[in-house]
């Protein structure tokens, strides 16, 4: 490790209902792998953010290179050597290669965008790392895995001495992950600084030389790798949070009836011959990778993008499922795993919210009884432990988990019986996570059925009874909880993938 | 400093957001000194004790700040004029301006309401005038007929526009413009292009300009806050204004919901086709001619009262009062720049740029807020 190259100290940065940063140091040295470690919700990627110029910090100081810096955005950061590799890839799919390497800063011979330059330099940068990829392959026909190396040879063109990979591995195979590795260790070798984002403790162990934990957004501690073990990061991370019990058996009753059965089901080609069946009082998870299609299973379910072929059965009976609008009459709720985009009106108050897919029931008439709306939305903000400070409050001041709890309101008021939480943990922070999952226990008890999709495998582990696990729109298998290990899970979750 | 002066409607329309967000004081964002920026907190501080004020909570701050600059600006009208400007005439040959331009911007705030716009109200208001005006004139059809005419071919394009903006998902200011178009067509192949005179008060059918003026009462101006208490009832206390501005905030999300946000959306363009044609009788009814290809430039004025009085043009958030008194304030610039003896030319500059200053204060309200 050579010496200190960047120094966060005091980082404070608040949303409205959300602390989300309180006080946070990081600091990186040169050829150092740096983890950065906490729950989902923890800051990690707001810190980040902040950094990078995404968001203005409130307060503290960051230093880069000696001096005291403050980028206002990503170009400057990336200007100043500053280059993060997001979660999310943010390609151009019908560009090339080297044209979203290059992208914004194009070589140019007079007015003319010079490709063939363009792909010589983006071969050298693929030289460099070792790896083969065609700089002139049209970017969409890469797989996941190679579109982040191409994200990593974009970052190391800007000329970086510090790379930031925001939870590179979460659409990884083994194989990519070990072509990741190498290339991380190359950029250590090579004396820059690298930020390393990532949940997965064994690659903390394997690849990183220090780790900083935070929790709940603050500042918890930083370790030696080598002289910590898998404990050590454990109990920091989890710090006073008792969550619920794992599961470790099928807690639907023996008898319980089938609510829902889908077969052969066929939609696009994210969704193709999937077949399964879910409880009364069960919580049926669905777990596989990124891009798995799970999302879209529950989407074509939902009605909210076209079935292509397969039959849905609701209480043994045949429905047709064409909008949303039948979904909701069938009685399925569905929450997205975007609540921003696709379940709440941010614009709207909590009592709006809660009464959105059931307006006619708080109606007379074409008039709405506000009254009425009102007693049923703070009935679920007592029941729910929504908090808020009244029902009149407009849901985008509220935190994440906050927010989610007024979409389950807005189910629970329509009186569905089948909800599908789809990564309903996601961006919520440690506690809240944990009432959530309570809810979710209780209302299988109640006797709704669940599916909950996830991409977190501890989730998936803690709250399902049965499991069901899907790979490249296929489902590649079904487990009973008392069967499923991270394992088996893992290997089902990339049988398609070579 | 002198940048928050100029630009009062701007930070009150900001000011408005960040008090219904709860958000306190608005920080400067980029690149004021820190003097300078400590400075601009205290100035927060204070405009957010006014908008703490009980009475000013329940009016809203943006719209006293609108009623004020429309005092201000009749003052100002007189005093350029030598007091000149002062007196009934003026007030009610503004008020003639105001009812027409009304109905059309109460019809457009339900539209943007939606997250959509509607570029053909002003053209479609002429051809509505025009098609029933030629058929009472040349046709012989009675008054009460050529009325319901004129609302008529106003639903006709408000239910056109609407189904191609929600059924067939036609970008709205594509829709819109080709209907200003078909609009103006419409209209002159209709009347040989020819203008159409509407009849005088005294002439047989004349009743219909009673709806302006019954003899010193400005019936008008009662009519249009008739129509603004029921729209703003329709907008607020009725499932379908709930799911218009609902969807005009996050379609998708109201889609989710089950709700049938087609038939929702298509809705707020009908209401908006049913004004313009009850706008087109008051426009006769004050200004009894009306000449095929023109109209236009109401567009622009009818939308700018709208976004002045607080809609946001990206959809979700609507005020009838805001967008009436919006009105009031361009109907009182056009007397007064006549007045002054100007032409309609100068007009059009300034409410251009109302448009642009009202639209930017909404960008940048909605960008502090993220």
């Amino acid at each position: 490790m050579g010496e200190v190259i960047l120094t966060m100290k005091g980082i404070d940065k608040s949303f409205p209902g959300v602390h989300a940063l309180d006080h946070v140091d990081l600091e990186e040295r040169k050829g150092e792998v740096h983890a950065l470690m906490g729950e989902n919700g923890a800051g990690k990627s707001t810190l980040m953010k902040v950094l990078t110029g995404i968001y203005k910090k409130d307060s503290g100081t960051i230093t880069y290179e000696g001096k005291e810096v403050e980028f206002h955005n990503t170009r400057e950061a990336q200007d100043a050597g500053v280059v993060i590799v997001h979660q999310e890839l943010n390609m151009l799919g019908h560009l090339t290669v080297a044209q979203n390497i290059f992208i914004g800063r194009e070589f140019k011979k007079g007015i003319r965008i010079d490709d063939k330059k363009m792909n010589e330099e983006a071969r050298k940068l693929f030289d460099r790392m070792n790896i083969d990829i065609d700089p002139r392959e049209t970017m969409s026909n890469l797989t996941v895995g190679k579109q982040q190396m191409c994200e990593i040879a974009k970052a190391i063109s800007h000329d970086a001495k510090v790379i930031i990979f925001d939870e590179p591995s979460a659409a990884l195979t083994e194989a990519e992950i070990a072509e990741l590795f190498k290339i991380i260790r190359d950029l250590r070798e090579q004396g820059l600084g690298i930020i390393y984002i990532s949940h997965r403790m064994d690659e903390i162990k394997v690849i990183t030389d220090r780790v900083t934990v935070m929790r709940d957004g603050t500042y918890v501690g930083t370790l030696v790798t080598e002289d910590s073990t898998k404990d050590d990061i454990i109990n920091m991370m989890v710090g006073r949070v008792i969550y619920e019990d794992p599961k470790t058996e099928n807690m639907t009753p023996k008898d319980a009836p089938v609510v829902l059965k889908v077969e052969h089901l066929n939609a696009g080609k994210m969704v193709q011959d999937v077949s399964f069946e879910l409880h009364k009082g069960e919580i049926l998870g669905f777990s596989g990778l990124m891009g798995a299609g799970r999302t879209e299973t529950a989407r074509a379910l939902f009605g909210a993008d076209p079935i292509d072929s397969g039959d849905i059965y609701i209480n043994g009976k045949k429905v047709t499922i064409k909008s949303p609008q039948d979904a909701v009459r069938n009685g399925i709720g569905y929450l997205s795993e975007d609540r921003k985009r696709f379940g709440i009106v941010v614009q709207k108050t909590v009592a709006e919210n809660t009464t959105m897919a059931t307006l006619d029931a708080y109606a007379n008439g074409p008039f709405i009884n506000k009254k009425k709306e009102k007693e049923v939305a703070e009935k679920y903000v007592e029941s729910l432990a929504t908090k808020t400070p009244s029902v009149d409050q407009l849901v985008v001041n509220l935190s994440g988990g906050n927010q989610q709890k007024v979409v389950i309101a807005k189910w629970l008021t329509r009186n569905s019986d089948i909800l599908i939480f789809d990564e309903p943990t996601r961006g919520i922070d440690v506690g809240a996570k944990n009432e959530i999952y309570k809810l979710m226990n209780q209302l299988a008890a109640e006797g709704k059925a669940i599916i909950m999709i996830s991409s977190e495998m501890t989730e998936i582990l803690r709250m399902s009874d049965r499991i069901i696990v899907m790979c490249e729109g296929k489902k590649t298998g079904e487990l009973d909880i008392s069967e499923a290990t991270q394992e088996n899970i893992m290997n089902m979750a990339t049988r398609e993938i070579n | 400093m002198c940048l928050k002066k100029t630009n009062t409607v701007k930070e009150g329309k900001a000011n408005r957001y960040m008090k219904k967000r709860g958000m306190g004081e608005a920080k400067q964002v980029g690149t004021v000194n820190r003097n300078n920026a400590s400075k601009q907190k205290m100035g927060g501080r204070k405009v957010e004790s006014i908008k703490q004020n009980p009475f000013v909570k329940k009016v809203g701050f943006n719209r006293i700040i609108l009623c004020i600059v429309l005092i201000l600006m009749y003052g100002l009208f007189c005093a350029l004029t030598s007091g000149a400007f002062a007196g009934m005439t003026r007030i009610m040959s503004a008020l003639n301006y105001a009812y027409f331009l009304g109905f059309l911007s109460l019809g457009v705030t339900f539209v943007i309401a939606t997250g959509g716009i509607d570029f053909s109200i002003g053209p479609v208001m002429f051809c509505c005038a025009l098609i029933a005006g030629f058929s009472l004139v040349t046709y012989g059809v009675p008054m009460p007929a050529a009325v319901i005419i004129s609302i008529v071919v106003g639903l006709v394009f408000g239910i056109f526009n609407g189904y191609l903006v929600a059924y067939w998902n036609v970008p709205s200011f594509i829709t819109s413009m080709a209907s200003m178009n078909i609009a103006k067509g419409v209209a002159s192949v209709f009347t040989r292009t020819q203008s159409v005179s509407w009849p005088q008060a005294n002439a047989e059918g004349g009743w219909y300009r009673q709806l302006v003026k019954m003899g010193d009462i400005p019936t008008g101006l009662i009519i249009l806050l008739i129509v603004a208490v029921i729209c703003a009832i329709l907008l607020n206390k009725t499932k379908m204004g709930r799911y218009i501005l609902s969807l005009g905030s996050n379609k998708e999300a109201v889609r989710l919901s089950g709700v049938n946000v087609k038939k929702w959306e298509m809705s707020a363009y009908v209401i908006c086709g049913l004004l313009v044609g009850i706008a087109a009788i008051f426009y006769v009814a004050a200004y009894t001619t009306v000449q095929p290809g023109y109209g236009d430039t109401y567009n622009n004025e009818a939308i700018a009262g709208c976004v002045m009085g607080g809609t946001s043009m990206a959809g979700g958030l609507a005020s009838i009062s805001g967008t009436i008194i919006g009105v009031f304030i361009i109907a009182l610039l056009q007397e007064g720049i006549l007045a002054l003896g100007f032409t309609k030319d100068v007009q059009l500059i300034i409410t251009g740029i109302i448009v642009i200053v009202a639209v930017f204060a909404d960008v940048v309200a909605r960008r502090r807020k993220n």
